[in-house]
């Protein structure tokens, strides 16, 4: 670790003083503990998410009516559900969906949400008024609800619940930006820009852009955690995965039939949802404080 | 400090999350429950003090069932749930035995039959009356068929369904000869008549009552029955009491039934276990246990008279070509279905009806679990792989208690044997609608027996006649309506029985369906609910139930 540090504090010195503000962040973020248990979480379940499937000792839908609800044991880790399907392989390949649904919807909904963002930010007017209270429409129904409604409109599916949980998302980002874009178009390197006559696209790309993105990031990172759990929920509530898709949210809401008979069957798949989603919350707390520069030592 | 107020708040937070998830499916079955369990207290205490008792206590039955009732005029519905209620406020002319459809006089004492099986006379009950203090006498009778034979075929559902056969009036008249005889014409004979009449559709009504309240008269309901209407909240509570001018002497004994609507299984049972329902019906078949091994709780089996198929839309490609259809039989594991759904407490089907029922035949057997033999035939059909879909009943029923789980085993099954198919579900009057409508490539679906009869399972639910209605399987063999026809009218039962036998081989070679299972639904009560039968056709008489 010390010599790590040393050889980092040696290239520092090479590059003389010139430590990029990503280096800084970098620098900052080791320090935070719980930022780094959180990443290596996440990097647990990504790992799990790509490999996962190839590691399941069963497939996912391989039934075994003999062998319901069984224990935990040898054979099989997390026991079996109630069609004596092996939990643990379920929840490795389960974990791909998880992470897929979460980190595409948070995709979709950051880059949507960021070039409204930034029109409504940058050309303000009318523009930014019609954005705008779009935003504030979607922000008047609490998310989940919205979530519901779209996938009853699509028609239950994993695909239309990742579809759903972007949109939902996207006003968040939308706003977040919008309001960086407002401050930053005031700076004086923008109004120089503008000065030497560069246009309105090259200023948005190369200036305004670039210097908004650190709370997309932050932002996103939580937003991913969040994603999650809405998947999860929607899956509960039979709108998200359909059979025999091991969602997580799904073998939640398969299990609560039989919670005390076979509680494994409902706590694991609810630790694989927690873990991932403290992971998530953590590396997004640990970004925050290392990205946002108030918060420098 | 900052990095631990981190740390607890993200955990915190997390476990809430986890349990707002959990809470979540709770709901289900909470947000039903949560609403009445204001009054269901005030009606548990009534039922506690039922429970250590002198007999001048009332005894109040509260009846806990999965939905509510569509209406209380047994002639319009066609739901099991009204039909609970209105076997209690109406009567029939003739009834059910106590737990089988045999004939037994009801407010017919007694009744004769002409030689060519076209004349039926019935003595009616003398001394009865009507809640409304109307008179029941043979003009009530007239009244009552005349409304029935009046009313369009929407309105009164089954009994045009019963009582017309290809488009004509099966009772031709109906007549009195003096104030307690009635007499029916029929246009042909019509071997199940009897049984027929004594179905609950067919209880008969105070014509003062229906004359006055019109289309209103589901919603105050007047009949002959030992309990009479008091109050129906919708979707949560209907209430009737004693009729304390029953003709029969010291019945019923109950003072008041509350029936509730409690829609989710397990909350049902909840609600059992804490006391505030004395009766549940659709006990999960997992829970059976949980009820034996209470011993202030008794299980009570329904005796079964129902069948739970799997319907190949026959117009519908895959499934317009026979082998294919007889594929999907040999691919689905009955008896695993049967083992771990059922709780042993069901049997395989093998035919369209279950074989407490005369004419069935018990030389087919079921197709065997033969998943090789269904590659095999879906290779000779030349099944291109297309993926279907598998519909599943949204709710409990019945015939089948877990629809979403049953058909997850049935898609490894057709996966299994190279069928890819895709789980599709609906609100359950949807989920109705778009199967009679032919939309479905394969549905879960069932039937429980209205009268006990063949004709009422084979005829009902597999002839071309029934297309749109019952016959969700859009099945058309015309050697199969021939044979049905004929049974319809034919009065000698060993005949009867063989044509009805030849139908079944036909159509077991023909697979519309899968037949899957013919259940025993469960019901659960206190222990102190005494005489409580309940019937094979759902709909339970609470006269002679009492309460310690």
């Amino acid at each position: 670790m010390s010599e790590i540090i040393r050889n980092q504090v040696r290239q520092i010195e090479v590059e003389e003083k010139v430590k990029g503000p990503w280096q800084e962040a970098w620098t900052s973020f080791k320090k935070s503990k719980s930022a780094l248990v959180g990443s290596a979480i996440v990097i647990f379940f990504v790992l799990i998410a790509v490999f996962g499937p190839f590691i399941a000792p069963q497939g996912i839908n391989e039934q075994n009516l003999s062998m319901r609800l069984q224990p935990p044991s040898a054979e099989f880790w997390f026991g079996t559900d109630d069609l004596g399907r092996d939990i643990f392989s379920r929840i490795l390949h389960g974990a791909r969906i998880s992470l897929t649904v979460g980190l595409t919807a948070v995709l979709i909904s950051a880059v949507a949400g960021s070039f409204l963002g930034i029109i409504a930010g940058y050309y303000g007017r009318w523009i930014d008024t019609i954005i705008s209270r779009i935003f504030d429409i979607l922000l008047a129904f609490p998310s989940i609800l919205l979530a519901i409604a779209i996938v009853s409109i699509l028609g239950p599916s994993l695909q239309n619940a990742l579809i759903a949980i972007a949109v939902i998302n996207i006003p968040n980002f939308g706003r977040l930006i919008r309001s960086r874009v407002l401050s930053i178009k005031e700076e004086e390197y923008i109004h120089a820009a503008k000065a030497i006559g560069m246009r309105n696209t090259r200023i948005l790309w190369k200036h305004i852009l670039p210097n908004s993105m650190t709370p997309v990031i932050v932002q996103g990172t939580l937003a991913i955690a969040t994603a999650i759990i809405e998947a999860a929920a929607l899956g509960f509530l039979g709108l998200g995965a359909e059979a025999p898709q091991p969602e997580w949210g799904k073998m939640l809401a398969d299990a609560r039939m039989f919670l005390l008979n076979a509680p494994w069957a409902l706590i694991f798949p609810g630790l694989a949802i927690m873990l991932t989603v403290i992971g998530f919350n953590l590396m997004g707390d640990g970004l925050r404080d290392a990205l946002d520069p108030k918060m420098k030592n | 400090m900052k990095k631990g107020k981190v740390y607890s708040l993200s955990l915190v937070m997390l476990l809430m999350m986890a349990l707002f998830l959990a809470a979540c499916g709770a709901d289900d079955g909470d947000t039903s429950t949560a609403d009445p369990s204001t009054d269901s207290s005030a009606t548990n205490t009534e039922s506690d003090t039922t429970d250590n008792s002198s007999s001048s206590t009332p005894q109040v039955l509260v009846f806990g069932r999965g939905a509510d009732s569509v209406s209380l005029d047994p002639g319009t519905v066609t739901d099991g749930e009204s039909f609970k209620v209105t076997q209690n406020l109406f009567e029939t002319l003739l009834n059910f035995g106590e737990q089988d459809t045999t004939i037994n006089p009801g407010l017919a004492k007694e009744w004769e039959v002409s030689e060519d099986g076209l004349t039926y006379t019935f003595q009616l009950q003398e001394g009865v009356t009507f809640h409304d203090g109307t008179d029941f006498n043979a003009e009530a009778v007239i009244k009552n068929v005349n409304r029935w034979k009046g009313g369009k075929e929407e309105d009164f559902y089954y009994f045009n369904s019963m009582f017309k056969a290809e488009g004509e009036d099966i009772i031709k008249d109906v007549t009195a000869e003096g104030d307690h005889t009635v007499v029916f014409t029929l246009s042909r004979p019509q071997a199940p008549f009897l049984k027929n009449l004594a179905m609950s559709p067919f209880g008969i009504a105070s014509p003062t009552a229906f004359e006055a309240a019109g289309d209103s008269f589901g919603d105050q309901p007047v009949g002959t029955g030992p309990f009479k209407f008091v109050d129906w909240k919708r979707n949560d509570s209907i209430t009737i009491e004693k009729f304390a001018e029953y003709w029969q002497e010291g019945l019923p004994k109950l003072d008041k039934v509350i029936f509730r609507s409690i829609p989710d299984n397990s909350a049902r049972l909840n609600e059992l276990m804490a006391g505030s329902i004395d009766l549940a019906d659709g006990i999960n078949p997992s829970d059976g246990k949980t009820v034996e091994g209470n011993s202030e709780l008794q299980l009570i089996e329904r005796p079964s008279m129902n069948i739970g198929y799997l319907g190949l839309t026959n117009t519908r490609a895959p499934f317009d070509n026979k082998l294919v259809r007889q594929a999907v039989n040999y691919a689905i594991d009955k008896q695993a279905i049967v083992d771990a759904f059922f709780e042993g407490r069901a049997e395989v089907a093998a035919n369209p009806m279950p074989s407490s029922i005369s004419g069935y035949n018990d030389a087919i057997s079921p197709y065997p679990y033969d998943p090789e033999k269904a590659k095999a035939l879906l290779a000779e059909a030349g099944y291109d792989g297309k993926e279907i879909e598998l519909w599943a009943m949204p709710v409990p029923r019945p015939y089948m208690p877990d629809g979403a789980k049953v058909a997850e085993v049935i898609q490894k099954n057709l996966e299994d044997v190279g069928i890819p198919s895709k789980i599709v579900t609906f609100e359950w009057a949807t989920y109705l609608e778009k199967a009679k409508n032919g939309e479905a490539d394969a549905f879960m679906l069932g039937w429980t027996g209205d009268n006990g009869d063949a004709d009422n399972f084979i005829y009902t639910l597999l002839d071309k006649d029934n297309i749109g209605s019952n016959n969700y399987a859009y099945y058309s063999n015309d050697e199969v309506h021939e044979l049905l026809i004929k049974a319809q009218s034919e009065t000698d039962e060993n005949v009867r029985n063989d044509l009805y036998k030849k139908a079944q081989e036909i159509i077991h070679e023909d697979a519309p369906w899968v037949p899957l299972a013919h259940s025993t639904p469960l019901l659960a009560a206190k222990a102190g609910v005494q005489d409580f039968k309940p019937h094979p056709t759902g709909s339970d008489k609470l006269t002679n139930v009492s309460m310690k």
